[in-house]
């Protein structure tokens, strides 16, 4: 009766850490709190590995900087610019505060950037011309870079590029051929990524907390906490996924070139009323009687 | 004598302007054969054994339009609906020194990389098109040759003295 007490205990107070937590940033410091000693902040520990890049590392040392909604909240100008946030400077020490003179209006080109969980996405549509030829050269570009190819098939290919290169790729693709269409797009997922941190740390508390009980627990008791132990095991793996799928999201920005026709309402809308003009092309030029 | 021989010509050039019946002049370089009946779609049409095709319509746009509205026009209408790549573009001259506007585009056709080429230019109330095309690699071939072709057109109304009289009077007489 007692562990079922404590059991329930642990899942109601994990439970309310990660309400708290889900609702912003100051939730941080009672969710590091709360973790045993030992524990790597953040459960980051083994999670954290994978990102082996500068700019993943960089990414992940300004979490702390990301939680103050202040300074996420401020217009981030590089994600008006559509390009990748560059590597953070240490944060400077804050100037003396000074009483006489007073502070000029903040302006957003002056409010130190600060490095979102970003993920950049760009699609291309280039002219239907030597296709196989270009999408080769797409292929080279990513590869060139430190990226990989995603997907190939006979009109589009898509390739994931180092974030820290993704303008670097964009640029050299364009010059491939004709640009019919360019959409670049930036995802803030900070808060997403956030949420998850804080929720896979206190799960893994609840869990810790579990294993403790469980090995002094008796047989019937044992029952039920492995059953909750295992409920637990299982959402943790799911939100270890979750992060390593942003992780990467983050680390590597996708570019998709489509090689096709702009197929859209607008071109139909705006069509000259002249039947001759649909009939111009090679097709009719060379459909010769 | 002289009385005679004028108009034994003015005959002849009458004949020769209504037989034509195009308002513009082109010529048909060697390894190209003109092909016939090739209305309404065009006003002349010519190709080589291996398929690269030259052909040039005049259409009635009366005042509507300059050649930089037509040259966007068919740019836009090629890009965005069709999907050509828009290689190149340059201001050119027909034979007659009437200012026109070529435009280079690419394209794939089953696999395939085309050339086609589009040369515009604004004349009688008309837009002229001389259009060629085919595989890259035979538009490469023919290159010099198509070049003459496209240089080759007359697109003004000449004058009733002019020595090639028949084909560029613009059927007024």
């Amino acid at each position: 009766m007692r562990l079922k007490k404590l059991v329930m205990g642990a899942g109601i107070a994990a439970l309310s850490a990660s309400m708290v937590a889900c609702g912003g940033a100051p939730a941080m410091a009672p969710s590091v709190s709360a973790s045993p000693p030992g524990q790597p902040y953040g459960g980051g520990g083994a999670a954290a590995a994978p990102m082996a890049t500068p700019a993943s590392v960089q990414l992940y040392s300004t979490q702390s900087e990301a939680s103050d909604s202040s300074e996420r909240d401020a217009p981030d100008a590089k994600v008006a610019d559509n390009t990748p946030a560059p590597v953070a400077p240490n944060r400077p020490p804050p100037p003396p505060p000074n009483a006489a003179q007073p502070k000029p209006p903040p302006v957003a080109q002056d409010a130190p950037h600060v490095i979102s969980m970003l993920i950049y996405t760009a699609t291309l549509n280039l002219a239907v011309f030597q296709v196989t030829e270009q999408m080769d050269k797409v292929e080279s570009i990513g590869r060139a870079i430190g990226g990989y190819l995603a997907v190939r098939n006979d009109t589009q290919i898509t390739i994931r590029v180092p974030r820290e290169r993704f303008d670097e790729a964009l640029g050299q693709i364009e010059k491939l051929g004709d640009v019919l269409h360019r959409s670049v797009t930036a995802e803030d997922v900070t808060d997403q990524f956030m949420d998850l941190e804080v929720r896979l740390k206190n799960a893994r508390a609840v869990r810790d907390q579990l294993q403790a009980l469980l090995a002094k627990a008796g047989v019937k008791d044992a029952l039920e906490i492995e059953k909750e132990l295992g409920r637990v095991t299982e959402s943790i793996e799911v939100m270890e996924g979750k992060l390593k799928l942003l992780r990467d999201k983050i680390a590597f920005s996708t570019i998709t070139v489509t090689f096709q026709p702009v197929e859209t309402q607008t071109v139909r809308d705006t069509t000259l009323p002249f039947p001759w003009l649909q009939e111009l092309g090679l097709s009719s030029l060379l459909n010769v009687h | 004598m002289n009385r005679r021989f004028l108009l034994a010509a003015f005959a002849l050039s009458a004949l020769g302007a209504t037989a034509c019946g195009r308002p513009f002049d082109v010529k048909t370089a060697p390894g190209f054969i003109e092909l016939d009946d090739q209305a309404p779609s065009y006003d002349y049409r010519a190709m080589t054994p291996e398929g690269v095709v030259m052909g040039v319509r005049a259409l009635d746009v009366d005042d509507k339009g300059d050649l930089a509205f037509w040259a966007r026009a068919i740019t836009l209408r090629f890009r965005q609906a069709n999907g050509y790549a828009l290689v190149g573009t340059s201001d050119v001259e027909s034979r007659d020194k009437t200012a026109g506007k070529e435009l280079d585009f690419g394209h794939d056709e089953s696999g395939k990389p085309y050339t086609y080429r589009v040369r515009l230019f604004r004349s009688q109330n008309r837009l002229f098109i001389a259009e060629a095309g085919g595989t890259k690699e035979q538009m490469e071939r023919y290159k010099d040759t198509i070049d003459w072709m496209l240089s080759s057109v007359r697109v003004k109304c000449g004058s009733f003295l002019y020595p090639e009289l028949a084909s560029h009077t613009c059927n007024k007489w």
